[in-house]
């Protein structure tokens, strides 16, 4: 039995049982190329679920909507380990209580989806601690590379040529499981810290303060980058923060629900080179 | 619609000598928002300050900002004026263009300029300020000691003597810490019991002291001048109003071969006991791990003894919540497990003790009643071996520091013996003789010049037995050679250690710990009883390793400092705290685990009947210091500081 | 330009040792260069990230954070925390292409008003040899406020 056959089968026993009130997995998109979320409460629905190496959105966030959970009863998800320690993230931060996530794991190995064994986001613990050892010696892509070689002027005026396209319409941030913020700081406007003109400057200034927000958060699944209308790659700004907390403070985002967030917590030996 | 008054001093030549302070005005009095801009030679004198507050008064000013000395000079000076005239103390700014303009910038253009912008900038912060009033706080005028060590009974005899309320919580069943078990004390060799004993009755008869013994502190919540403390207090089994200590239940009770904690190991007592022939309260306990009544459901030997009917074996743990203004924590340390060095044989051989057990065996009233007689055989021993920094200073088994009585302890353990002994022969190993304290040096020295303590500088590699004896192998590092002692008796300098459960308790009362779990004290140097935590101090062996003389000094020391406490009725505190908005806050606790006071509390959000509809952090008024840690790290901004807040910072940085 | 370049620089300090060590180079009558622009916090735990990007939108050509050593903070460990968000902010500028010598970040305490002025200093002649932080007064410029001087 392929992948998707076992999982709509487990996803139908489950409904039926009642031990999951909904399954939020992935659909046919509006093209071949396309998946988007689905969200089945219906055992005879199950049949609509498709996984394959497309599908790479990470389900994670859709089960913060206002009052899904507050049930308590139980909802199972399609997630691959970003989208289990997306899980972790959350528990961490207390938006979820992951006792009531049932996670149908999987894995995408260039064209290939692979089941991962676990049902709650505790048990894929081994398979966490792999993708940060792996992260750990993984090299910059091309582009981070080339911009990491250029000098500060360059990389500003890279950055000024992306942002400047940007149009302020939220997409990255609507994306983001990481962005729950009951009020996001932008549409704080007493004071208005992030300029909200459409201008490079304000458009640079909100960047840069997501991705200062997802530092030690960001789990690197992507859903930004491919939000983003106008292409900016905002993955690069995350993969740079990640790689940052990683490398400084041993930090890895999501590896459990007790992890302390990065930015919340210190070592008295953190490293200090920059400063005078 | 701002009216703001700009005050600018010239501090005689000061300011004036580099800063056109009349360009400054010129410049101010034309900002939005400004009703009156004007300069006088010392603003902080009394005509100074007088022109302050009747401009205030008619100008009907909502905010002043004097551009002066630093605000670590005069702030509290112009807010105190302010306040004088009805103007809010916290509408008041300064703006320091003297110690960071006038005085390190020479060219007068420049420095006039910078003058300018700076007060600007303030100008544009204190638009946004709003009024704060200092937060009030009434104390509970109830001191919790914990620990009845001797640092804990100074304090609590301290604060009660000077008329305070104290409840003093012991886990044992009595009163005494260590020192209850120490034979003679240096420098003076007086008699540990006999210093002691009075002082453990004194607390516990003291009618402004409640004493709890067998209790242990079960819950802290609140804040300064307002905790409330729920405290557990064990069941023993004996009824102490009824018990009258007359001790026959422990003359009968069938388990007699105990280990006693308070010997050691050295000695043996009853199930049903009192820690110690002098303990306070004299009313025994009924271990229930050992009572046979509880292990075998059969015996009450001791209820059918006892005349008073004051056994009873239905009691159970009870609870006691209590409303206290300020605690003290005393509750001491251990000696550092031995089994840790192998290589010092400890455990192995029963005649490796440690410098505890050889107080008790010292000591009158231990288990030899003062016969220093080895533990395999009962045999007086001619040759003692001494040990001195048996884990201490010592990174590779934790315990990097020095445990600073030691070496003042051995000598002591040298001296009593030859007093005791006179063919008696001492040899110390040690690495330095740290003997810094008021007659310590000479108290060493006697040791060895009169006591006949030979002194080895060096550590120990080896201990083995060897007919009937024991053999220490060490290094002389003063001669440069290996040196082998034949010993009846060793004797380990044990490391002073934290309390195991330390790291616990500190989590309970939401303070600090070292490294190492001694608590951590607010300042080092400058606030070395209190702790970072307001109304909670520090007191004695807790904190870090210390004679009794240091326990005493502290345990006074932290009793003044809450005596200061309980002499005002209420407590004011400095309004520069957090505030939620409960609306925006999503409840992610980052600002809890940031805040270093563990001031923010989490709060249900309930409908009207009841129902939790949410949880958001809550700032708790009288924990909260004021350092802007949690504001910084809200990323939906939705806890601000006042006095600090985010518009008055965001108007500050952008009218620059 | 005819005039020699003036920058500006705006430093963001805590009340307890920066700031105290800022009054003591005054008290010492120290001498260091009038560029820049001090405002006061109560603790680095409370200097956030923002302000150093509201300070770059006014046109500040460098901007200095600072607060007490690390285990002096009069608050026990906002420090430690301020530590790791610098950490993480200034990585993040710097990959943005803020050069490095526009933001810096020093511990100086209560007792180090030499190391205060000379780091001013220090810092005021970095800038001037790199000159103002043009692209990003373009970008100021853009918004149509008027642009720094
Ligand atoms: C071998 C040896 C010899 C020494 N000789 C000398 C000497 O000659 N002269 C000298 O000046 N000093 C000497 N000292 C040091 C002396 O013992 C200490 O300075 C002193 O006992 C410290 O007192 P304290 O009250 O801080 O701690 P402790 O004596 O340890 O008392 C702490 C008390 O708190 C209680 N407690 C602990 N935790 C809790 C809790 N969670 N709740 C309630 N109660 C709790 C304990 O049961 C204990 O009663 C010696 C020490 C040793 C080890
Ligand atoms: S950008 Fe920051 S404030 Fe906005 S939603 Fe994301 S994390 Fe929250
Ligand atoms: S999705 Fe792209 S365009 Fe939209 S706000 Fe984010 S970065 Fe800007
Ligand atoms: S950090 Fe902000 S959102 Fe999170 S709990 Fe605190 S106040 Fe609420
Ligand atoms: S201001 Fe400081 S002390 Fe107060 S709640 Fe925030 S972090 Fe805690």
């Amino acid at each position: 039995m392929s992948l998707q056959e076992h999982y709509r089968s487990q996803a139908r026993e489950l409904l039926a049982a009642g031990a999951v009130k909904m399954v939020v997995g992935y659909a046919e998109g509006t093209t071949p190329e396309r998946r988007r979320p689905v969200f089945i409460t219906e055992p005879e629905e199950c049949s609509r679920l498709v996984l394959d190496a497309r599908c790479r959105t990470n389900l994670a966030g859709y089960l913060l909507r206002e009052g899904l959970l507050s049930d308590g009863r139980e909802i199972a998800v399609y997630l691959s380990t970003e989208g289990v320690r997306t899980i972790n993230i959350l528990a961490a931060e207390s938006q979820l209580s992951s006792a009531q996530v049932r996670i149908l794991g999987f894995e995408i190995d260039r064209d290939e989806v692979k089941a991962m064994e676990g049902k709650r986001a505790a048990d894929f613990s081994e398979a966490i601690l792999a993708h940060k050892e792996r992260r750990k010696k993984q090299a910059p892509d091309e582009l981070a590379a080339k911009l990491e070689a250029m000098n500060a002027a360059e990389r500003f005026t890279f950055w000024q040529g992306e942002f400047s396209r940007c149009i302020k319409c939220y997409a990255c941030r609507q994306a983001c499981p990481m962005c729950w913020c009951r009020r996001c700081v932008v549409d704080n406007n007493q004071p208005q810290w992030v300029n909200t003109s459409s201008h490079t400057l304000g458009n640079l200034e909100w960047n840069l303060v997501r991705a200062f927000h997802l530092a030690g958060r960001c789990v690197e699944c992507g859903n930004c980058g491919r939000a983003c209308p106008v292409d900016i790659p905002l993955h690069l700004l995350n993969r740079k923060m990640t790689g940052e907390v990683l490398e400084a403070f041993d930090h890895y985002p999501g590896m459990d629900e007790h992890q302390e967030p990065a930015l919340a917590s210190f070592r008295k030996d953190d490293p200090e080179t920059f400063i005078l | 619609m701002a009216r703001i008054g700009v005050f600018v001093c010239h501090c005689g030549e000061n300011i004036a000598g580099r800063v056109d302070c009349s360009k400054v005005v010129l410049a101010l009095e034309n900002h939005p928002g400004v009703s009156v801009a004007t300069e006088y030679k010392y603003f902080c004198s009394d005509p100074g300050q007088e022109a302050i507050k009747k401009a205030v008064r008619e100008e009907n000013l909502t905010g002043v900002i004097v551009a002066a000395c630093s605000p670590r000079m005069h702030e509290a000076t112009f807010r105190k004026a302010c306040a004088a005239a009805g103007l809010n103390p916290y509408l008041c700014e300064i703006a320091n263009i003297r110690e960071q303009c006038s005085w390190v910038h020479e060219n007068p253009d420049e420095a006039t300029r910078k003058a300018i912008e700076i007060t600007r900038s303030l100008v544009e912060k204190v638009k946004r300020n709003s009024e704060l009033h200092p937060i009030e706080v009434p104390v509970t005028k109830r001191a919790l000691v914990i620990g009845g060590g001797i640092a804990g009974i100074q304090a609590a005899l301290d604060i009660a003597n000077a008329g305070g309320e104290v409840v003093l919580v012991e886990r044992e069943a009595s009163l005494g810490g260590h020192m209850a078990q120490l034979s003679e004390t240096f420098p003076t060799l007086d008699c540990s019991q006999c210093i002691m004993t009075p002082r453990m009755v004194e607390a516990s008869q003291h009618p402004n002291i409640r004493l709890l013994t067998y209790s242990e502190v079960e819950k802290v919540e609140g804040f300064i001048g307002n905790f409330r403390v729920r405290v557990r207090l064990k069941a023993r089994y004996v009824d102490p109003a009824a018990c009258t200590g007359c001790g026959d239940c422990m003359q009968k009770c069938p388990q007699k071969k105990i280990p006693s904690e308070f010997d050691c190991g050295l000695g043996k007592r009853t199930a049903i006991s009192t820690p110690f022939a002098q303990a306070v309260p004299n009313k025994p306990v009924i271990d229930s791990r050992y009572c046979t009544y509880f292990k075998n459901g059969k015996c009450k030997v001791c209820e059918k003894v006892c005349q008073t009917n004051a056994i009873n074996f239905e009691m159970e743990d009870e609870f006691l919540d209590l409303e206290i203004g300020a605690i003290v924590v005393a509750t001491g340390f251990q000696v550092q497990d031995t089994a840790l060095y192998g290589e010092y044989g400890y455990g192995r051989y029963a005649d490796v003790v440690t410098g505890l057990q050889f107080e008790r065996l010292a000591s009158a009233s231990g288990p030899t009643a003062g016969k220093v007689q080895r533990p395999s055989d009962g045999a007086e021993p001619k040759t003692v071996v001494f040990i001195q920094c048996a884990g201490s200073r010592d990174p590779a088994k934790g315990v990097p520091y020095c445990s600073k009585i030691c070496c003042m302890y051995t000598a002591k353990h040298a001296m009593l013996y030859a007093h005791k002994n006179h063919e008696a022969e001492s040899r110390i190993f040690y690495m330095d003789i740290r003997a810094a304290g008021k007659g310590y040096d000479e108290f060493t020295r006697r040791a060895a010049e009169e006591d006949n303590a030979g002194y080895i500088r060096g550590r120990v590699s080896k201990l083995w037995e060897e007919n009937g004896r024991l053999v220490v192998r060490g290094a002389d590092t003063l001669l440069g050679r290996p040196v082998e002692v034949q010993a009846d008796m060793v004797v380990l300098a044990t490391a002073m250690v934290p309390q195991p459960d330390a790291r616990e308790l500190a989590k309970k009362l939401g303070i600090g710990c070292d490294d190492y779990g001694f608590f951590s004290e607010a300042h080092m140097k400058l606030r070395p009883v209190e702790t970072a935590t307001a109304g909670i101090f520090l007191a004695g062996a807790c904190q870090s390793p210390k004679d009794i003389p240091d326990s005493v000094a502290q345990a006074s020391a932290a009793a003044s400092k809450v005596l200061s406490l309980f002499s005002r009725e209420r407590l004011e505190r400095e309004p520069v705290i957090a505030r939620n908005n409960e609306a925006t806050c999503s409840g992610c606790w980052g600002c809890v685990l940031a805040c270093p006071f563990n001031a923010i509390e989490k709060k249900d959000l309930t409908d009207r009947s009841g129902n939790v509809l949410r949880r958001v952090a809550s700032v708790n008024a009288g924990l909260c210091q004021g350092c802007g840690t949690c504001v910084t790290f809200c990323r939906s901004n939705s806890i601000d500081l006042a006095g600090f807040s985010e518009k008055q910072l965001f108007a500050e940085v952008m009218g620059l | 330009m005819s005039e020699p370049f003036e920058p500006k620089i705006v430093a963001f300090v805590c009340t307890y040792c920066t700031y105290a060590g800022a009054d003591l180079a005054g008290t010492s009558r120290l001498k260091y260069p009038s560029n820049v622009r001090i405002v006061r916090l109560p603790c680095t735990g409370r200097i956030s990230p923002m302000f150093i990007l509201k300070a770059l939108q006014k046109g500040a050509d460098g901007v200095l954070v600072s607060g007490c050593h690390p285990g002096d903070c009069h608050f026990d460990h906002g420090n430690y925390h301020a530590r790791r968000r610098w950490t993480v902010f200034n990585s993040l500028l710097q990959f943005a292409g803020v050069p490095e010598e526009r933001v810096r970040f020093s511990w100086i305490s209560a007792a180090e008003g030499r190391k205060f002025a000379e780091l001013i200093s220090e810092i005021t002649e970095d800038i001037r040899r790199i000159g103002p932080f043009e692209q990003y007064h373009a970008l100021i410029a853009e918004t149509g406020s008027p642009a720094p001087l």
